[in-house]
């Protein structure tokens, strides 16, 4: 049954309807709201609200692909190759939290049994499945790489859809070595032959190389990005780097990503080169911020703060590239690899050396770690991330709050603890 | 000439007039905040003026702090209460290293360095490890809350409260004096519930001494003791703790014009 239908029978309770008719006016391509207001401010936000529109879009209505339920750290590379349609729950939550209905799909999994400190990422989406919101997956395939709650929750899904004999775990193993190449490339092949052989999708050579060499291209575009932002001090106000989940995981294979990412730099190669032309186009008191995980996705007031007082994230670390270029001759292993290469999979110190490294490369003045209630991946290393920064004599703050459940954090301890650390910067 | 400073906490407001060339307090005020932030702030202000026999243009610059800071019309600027903390501490005690501040609505730890705060914690966003848990507390047991450090310090054993959350721990002590539990012993039992609350915060900012404890608790001396035993280290206690933040609001007040 299609969501129009579902629509039309009435049989959902008013959540479902209220949340399907907020799809509908995204699918159809009306004013489109997330973190940007209704309008776009230029080209790139133009592109990545489309592009993930699209994606949407084609998860909840295009018939022909099968939809596959992802969480976030997999290389949607096979996805892409394979022509499934990925869907990832993880950064729905997220929309969730923006378009103000977390709070209906947060209570929906309270009554469904889901406790109270799961990751609220995964509470919200699983609300939404049990709540039917969601499109079907034909598939589920989820990691253990960092996130303990998506190997469970992930299975649930497929409990939910009664397909769990298309549900796929990728084990991750925890050191980089030939061993776990070999082991991590078995699986990855495995499962999109599997995948093929259920779903009939073929997976031609040709079709993963191009998706390969996509990848490296949308990577190439990134690196510059970041590259770029090294000394950037004036931003386009509708730039947020914690914004580019979706094209940075679920795109990654995909020709979107490329435009999305070439354009983001022609934008900010523009503010560059103006900063450098003018000679007061610098904005040499700012203070420069190293943002560490992700941030709230509903309306929240954090960063008008931070530019108040004249601090800006300069870099994040979810959008450091951690992988070396794929070889598009040995797609599986180069996926392998790829995962492998991840600063959240290993120890604590592999993450540790890219926030220092980012540290140095962005000069950054603080850095400010949000500590998503219940993410025990990333809170686990706050005080020993914050004490490799303190011997840098870099100020960290460590910001409890939550990213999809408003209710779970008070906007005015939040505003206080950002404004003593600003206080800490300047003083 | 003279700066203001206001800490208008969640309980009370606290005003302080400082005389800008010899760093005298001129007056000080300390008010029930009630139900508006703003008009306890400037009723609190207009009594101290009165106090100190000044008029408001004698004030060259005010200065606000606390959870109700942004909604005063007449402050110069709103500055938070780890800096405003950390500065009028610092001007009791010159050296210090760490300020523990226990208010009515949060407690923070702040570290200091060369006399400014170089990083700070707060407590999370419930009422435990505050001075609201106490008073909490207080009334569930109908004992005056200044009763509770002579009973801490003359009270050998202690009942161990094992509740954090404030409804759950007022659940507890009915629960305990129902038993027929000492209730000096509860009191005991509580007051080293907000202490090792507070002795976990000042162990993930790092303990340096000199320490000093301002806000409302630290008038509560058995705190203090339970503080200082857990911590093993002597804790000093500013004259009048409470104003500690508007002290250092009229400060840094100084520093604008």
């Amino acid at each position: 049954m299609g969501i129009k239908d579902k629509l039309k029978t009435g049989v959902q309770r008013n959540l479902n309807q209220k949340y399907i008719r907020r799809l509908l006016d995204i699918i159809a391509k009306k004013p489109v709201l997330f973190a940007y207001g209704s309008t776009f401010s230029s080209l790139s936000d133009k592109y990545l609200n489309i592009f993930t529109i699209k994606s949407l879009r084609n998860a909840y209505t295009d018939n022909n692909h099968p939809v596959g339920y992802g969480s976030l750290f997999l290389p949607y590379e096979m996805f892409h190759a394979l022509g499934i349609t990925p869907f990832l729950p993880e950064v729905m939550a997220g929309f969730t939290a923006g378009l103000g209905l977390a709070t209906q799909t947060l209570k929906e999994a309270s009554s469904n049994w889901y406790s109270q400190d799961l990751c609220t990422f995964h509470r919200s989406a699983s609300g939404a499945v049990e709540l039917d919101v969601f499109p079907k997956p034909d598939f589920v395939i989820t990691t253990n790489l960092a996130c303990d709650a998506a190997q469970k929750s992930f299975y649930i899904h497929s409990v939910k859809y009664n397909i769990e004999k298309n549900f796929y775990l990728i084990d991750v193993p925890y050191e980089y070595s030939k061993e776990s190449i070999l082991y991590l490339t078995g699986q990855i092949k495995n499962i999109c032959m599997d995948i093929s052989s259920k779903s009939g999708m073929k997976l031609a050579t040709s079709k993963f190389k191009e998706v390969i060499s996509l990848s490296n291209e949308f990577r190439k575009w990134a690196i510059k990005v970041n590259n770029l932002r090294k000394t950037l001090t004036n931003y386009p106000p509708y730039y947020n780097g914690l914004n580019f989940i979706l094209p940075f995981h679920g795109l990654a294979g995909t020709r979107e990503a490329v435009i999305l990412y070439n354009q983001m730099y022609k934008e900010l190669k523009k503010y560059l080169d103006k900063e450098e032309k003018e000679k007061s186009g610098k904005n040499k008191s700012l203070k420069r911020i190293l943002w560490l995980h992700l941030k709230p996705y509903y309306k929240n007031e954090i960063f008008n703060i931070l530019e108040r007082e004249n601090c800006r994230v300069v870099f994040e670390e979810i959008n450091y590239i951690y992988w070396p270029e794929l070889d598009p001759e040995r797609p599986f292993e180069s996926l392998a690899k790829k995962m492998l290469s991840h600063f959240l999979a290993g120890r604590i110190d592999n993450r540790i050396n890219v926030i220092l490294k980012a540290a140095r490369d962005y000069k950054i003045d603080g850095a400010i770690l949000f500590s998503h209630w219940g993410c025990r991946q990333s809170n686990g290393g706050a005080r020993i991330i914050k004490d490799s920064l303190n011997k840098l004599n870099i100020p960290t703050l460590v910001l409890d709050g939550d990213c999809v459940d408003q209710n779970n954090s008070s906007q005015g301890q939040v505003k206080t603890r950002l404004q003593g650390f600003v206080e800490i910067l300047n003083s | 000439m003279y700066t203001c400073g206001i800490d208008v906490g969640s309980v009370s407001t606290k005003v302080v007039i400082l005389g800008k060339k010899d760093n005298k307090i001129a007056s000080y005020v300390i008010a029930s905040t009630g139900s508006n932030g703003k008009n306890a702030a400037i009723k609190a202000l207009d009594d101290s003026l009165k106090k100190a026999g000044l008029t408001d243009n004698e004030i060259e610059a005010t200065v606000t702090t606390g959870y109700g800071r942004i909604n005063i019309p007449f402050a110069d600027q709103n500055i938070t209460e780890i800096s405003c903390h950390a500065r009028g501490a610092i001007s009791l005690f010159p050296d210090l290293k760490t300020v523990i501040d226990i208010g009515g609505q949060d407690s923070k730890v702040i570290k200091l360095k060369d006399g400014k705060p170089i990083d700070f914690l707060m407590n999370d966003k419930c009422a435990a490890g505050t001075g609201r848990f106490l008073e909490v507390m207080a009334r569930a047991m109908e004992i005056n809350i200044e009763q509770f450090a002579p009973i801490f310090i003359k009270t050998n054993d202690k009942v161990d409260i094992t509740s954090t959350c404030t409804v759950f721990a007022e659940s507890e002590i009915v629960s305990l004096i129902g038993q027929g539990i000492d209730k000096n012993k509860i009191i005991k039992g509580l007051i080293y519930s907000i202490a090792d609350k507070i002795t976990s915060m000042v162990g993930r900012v790092g303990l340096d001494e000199p320490v000093c404890m301002t806000g409302g608790v630290a008038k509560n001396l058995g705190v203090v003791k339970a503080l200082e035993e857990n911590l093993g280290i002597k804790i000093n206690i500013p004259d009048e703790p409470q104003i500690t933040g508007a002290l250092g609001a009229a400060y840094l007040a100084q520093n604008l014009h």
